[in-house]
């Protein structure tokens, strides 16, 4: 079966009008990956983009066909272990599954989720990085790149500014707690993503992460059209790198054909459009220096 | 007293929440089957899923949640699909 | 049959929730609470009990891990102090608004700073407003008693409150008393098993849990949160006495009054210091005072109608409170009980005392200071400024 005969087969989760922004590829990734996890799961949305666009419903009314819940934006992965710890005391299977942006995940909720990882709580922790507290503002977070305009790291009236400190690494810290299963997603490779999801599902001895890189339209200064094109932009210029790590085994799941300079991925991206020919390059050099360390530890067996 | 909820706690139990996300949308994709080259890419790619695939696996659009947003546009390799000013008229 | 043992406060409330078979448990030790979690772990080791347990890495988790089980229909247990109960209150206040009929034993200690370990309720007393249901006890059968009947009273449909069991620490948690035990089939006799209906996490039974809300509809979930508060008061005295016909033992209910039907003057106090004030009191009407005895067993919900029933009518009253309500510059309990007195017993006058922070002892000389304070006050027939008893009367 083709992956369009899959996602076309399979039934659509989550409401079919929320409030995402027009274009967000957000919104196309928890379709896909509710699409592929089916009924019987139970998601948790933190407070957040996908929490703020209807998710979890209003007043009366849910925004998935799946139970869903809000858990607090610094406990995602400890309710969910707790929610999966009872199911596994009463024998009853289901998919245990967060879908959490990057504030949620690698800022405030970084304590539960490496609480969770330590301990091998059975749960899918999908971690969505749009490199900022979007739903409310577009604040910064760990996960912000260098340089990037938020509306906590501005740029100044004389054009210099953004964020002052590197991004953090986040696949690489979740692959470094040797759960079974981390891979890296993005929106414009969907059977790739698809058949991480099916990987991450049959994971039965511990956590399973997926990272998924997806530029925000509203909060980068995107044009919606370029939603995907900019998300591919990110792989084939080794910014966002597809990999699994797989018990330890780390994996290199797609190389481009052409690699592109980070400067046409960060081209697409108002926030990036005070960045003078040096901080790019810095950030070329950056980009450069973790897709060699990525291959070197995939070279490792 | 009266009570507008017969909930003692904050569920959600009855059915979805829809916002009418069709009425967002300023553009629309308009699809010209002939150049369509069925390759599934809009189906991928559209973030609300309104592109619908058939049993002889042709592709249409379901405008009901479209907001416009010109992604299918944009990634289709065959220029089948043209995004034009939204007049109104929402049955097509 | 039950059984006699010599178990300290954390082997009491540990021992309690084991006998109410909880389906997940998850703690993170803190002194003085660590053995609780200690004990739970070896009696899981040693299969006498089935739970499931999770050795989470903060207090937060440990609230978390237990509210996430809960919403998908779990019986839970948990156990903190001070500074864990303060990094868990994200967690906490929700589990009371999505009525969660969690129990968790607080062994109650100071909260830093200064840098302190030792035993008081400000920390419990801190986040009574956060809706849970509070009720604080006296020594080490009742710890074990009281978590059978919060499990009772949580799971209550017209309640479905989660219940802290409060105790001080090292005063109760490590010290060693008389324990009865009872059987489990008696505590199974006691407890139904739990099916929530209210509220879960199911895909057999799809719903949104907690989505966002409008006023008016969070105006009448607070509604009906009071109305388990009002439910749970009437509740707590009908336990006590169905638990006293069955395991024979009694503590009042909300309250528990000692000497108090001729007295003409009323000691309030609540936790472990009520040992000492009960000698205190045979002491004073040994020679010749009509003191009575006021224990405070529930705090939430506060029990107004029985505390002005024990007061109304007396000369005057005091608090004497292990904890500081910062900006009013008396103990806590105090402002609840001297509130609760509004109306019928405004003029009665009132006399707050605060002694034992910080694992300072209150012992018989403090208690005696202190009914001389009561009795002071209904010679004069005035209230007085707080007494720090502590600082009244030097040991050192």
């Amino acid at each position: 079966m083709n992956i369009y005969e899959k996602l076309a087969m399979q039934e659509e989760m989550i409401s079919p009008g929320i409030s995402a922004c027009v274009g967000c590829n957000v919104e196309l990734t928890i379709r896909t990956v509710m699409r592929v996890l089916g009924p019987n799961t139970i998601l948790a949305i933190p407070p957040g983009c996908m929490g703020g666009v209807g998710v979890v419903g209003w007043d009366k009314k849910s925004g998935s066909k799946t139970p869903v819940f809000f858990p607090l934006l610094d406990n995602v992965a400890s309710m969910l272990a707790g929610i999966k710890l009872y199911y596994e005391h009463i024998g009853q299977k289901v998919n245990v599954v967060a879908f959490a942006g990057d504030g949620a995940s690698a800022d405030a909720g970084l304590q539960c989720l490496s609480g969770a990882a330590e301990r091998g709580d059975k749960i899918l922790y999908i971690c969505y990085d749009n490199e900022g507290y979007m739903n409310t503002g577009y604040q910064r977070s760990g996960t912000t790149t260098k340089g990037a305009w938020t509306s906590t790291t501005p740029v100044s009236r004389q054009g210099c500014g953004g964020k002052k400190q590197d991004k953090k690494d986040f696949p690489m810290i979740m692959a470094m707690h040797d759960i079974p299963y981390m891979a890296t997603c993005n929106p414009a490779f969907i059977k790739d993503m698809v058949d991480k999801v099916e990987k991450a599902m049959a994971v039965e001895d511990g956590l399973a992460f997926l990272y998924v890189y997806n530029p925000c339209l509203t909060g980068w200064g995107i044009q919606s059209d370029k939603s995907i094109e900019s998300a591919r932009a990110a792989v084939d210029s080794n910014f966002a790198p597809l990999y699994e790590v797989i018990d330890g085994t780390f994996k290199l799941n797609y190389q481009p054909k052409e690699i592109i300079p980070v400067k046409n991925f960060v081209s697409y991206c108002k926030k990036f459009s005070h960045l003078n020919d040096l901080e790019i390059e810095n950030l070329q050099q950056q980009t450069d220096s973790k897709w060699h360390r990525l291959q070197m530890l995939c070279e490792m067996g | 007293m009266k009570y507008i909820s017969d909930y003692i706690v904050p569920i959600g139990p009855e059915g979805l929440y829809i916002i009418d996300t069709g009425k967002w949308r300023t553009r629309r994709p308009e699809m010209d089957i002939v150049k369509c080259k069925k390759c599934g890419t809009c189906f991928l790619y559209c973030p609300v899923h309104a592109v619908k695939r058939h049993e002889d696996k042709s592709y249409t659009i379901d405008y009901t949640y479209c907001k416009g947003c010109g992604i299918c546009a944009n990634e289709c390799r065959f220029d089948s699909i043209e995004m034009i000013p939204e007049e109104g008229d929402s049955d097509a | 049959m039950p059984e006699i043992k010599v178990q300290n406060g954390n082997m009491a409330a540990a021992t309690g929730a084991a006998l109410c078979r909880p389906d997940v448990i998850a703690a993170y030790p803190i002194t003085p609470q660590t053995p609780v979690v200690e004990y739970l772990t070896q009696f899981k080791a040693d299969g006498e009990i089935e739970s499931t347990m999770s050795e989470v890495e903060s207090e937060l988790s440990a609230m978390s891990v237990v509210t996430g089980a809960s919403l998908a229909g779990s019986r839970t247990f948990t156990a903190t102090a001070s500074q864990g109960l303060a990094l868990m209150y994200e967690p906490y206040f929700r589990a009371s608004t999505l009525r969660l009929p969690i129990v968790m034993a607080v062994v109650n200690r100071e909260m830093i700073s200064p840098q302190t370990l030792w035993g008081g309720p400000q920390d419990a007393l801190c986040v009574r407003d956060a809706g849970w249901i509070q009720i604080y006890v006296e020594d080490n059968q009742e710890i074990l008693d009281t978590i059978i009947l919060a499990f009772r009273l949580a799971e209550d449909k017209g309640v479905l409150l989660p219940v802290n069991v409060c105790y001080d620490g090292f005063y109760l948690s490590h010290m060693s008393e008389r324990v009865e035990v009872p059987d489990q089939a008696s505590v199974d006799a006691f407890l139904p098993h739990y099916v929530p209906e209210h509220i879960k996490l199911d895909p057999i039974r799809p719903m949104s849990v907690d989505p966002l809300t409008n006023g008016y509809l969070l105006t009448e979930y607070r509604l009906r949160h009071t109305q388990g508060h009002q439910r749970a008061l009437k509740l707590i005295d009908e336990l006590d006495a169905e638990f006293a016909n069955q395991f024979g033992r009694s503590y009042g209910g909300l309250v528990e009054e000692y000497c108090n039907t001729d007295s003409d003057a009323v000691l309030v106090t609540m936790g472990s210091m009520t040992g000492v004030a009960r000698e205190a009191v045979d002491l004073a009407r040994a020679r010749g005072r009509k003191i009575g005895l006021l224990k405070l067993r529930a705090v939430r919900p506060f029990p107004g109608a029985r505390v002005v029933k024990a007061i109304a009518g007396r000369k005057a009253f005091g608090v004497v409170d292990r904890s500081v309500s910062f900006g009013w510059g008396t103990g806590i309990t105090f402002q609840e009980i001297r509130s609760a007195m509004y109306g019928e017993g405004s003029n009665i006058p009132a006399v707050p005392m605060i002694g034992g922070l910080g694992g300072e002892d209150v012992t018989i000389e403090h208690m005696m200071l202190a009914i001389d304070c009561i009795y002071k006050a209904v010679e004069s027939g005035l209230s007085n400024e707080t007494v720090w008893l502590n600082k009244e009367i030097d040991i050192m």
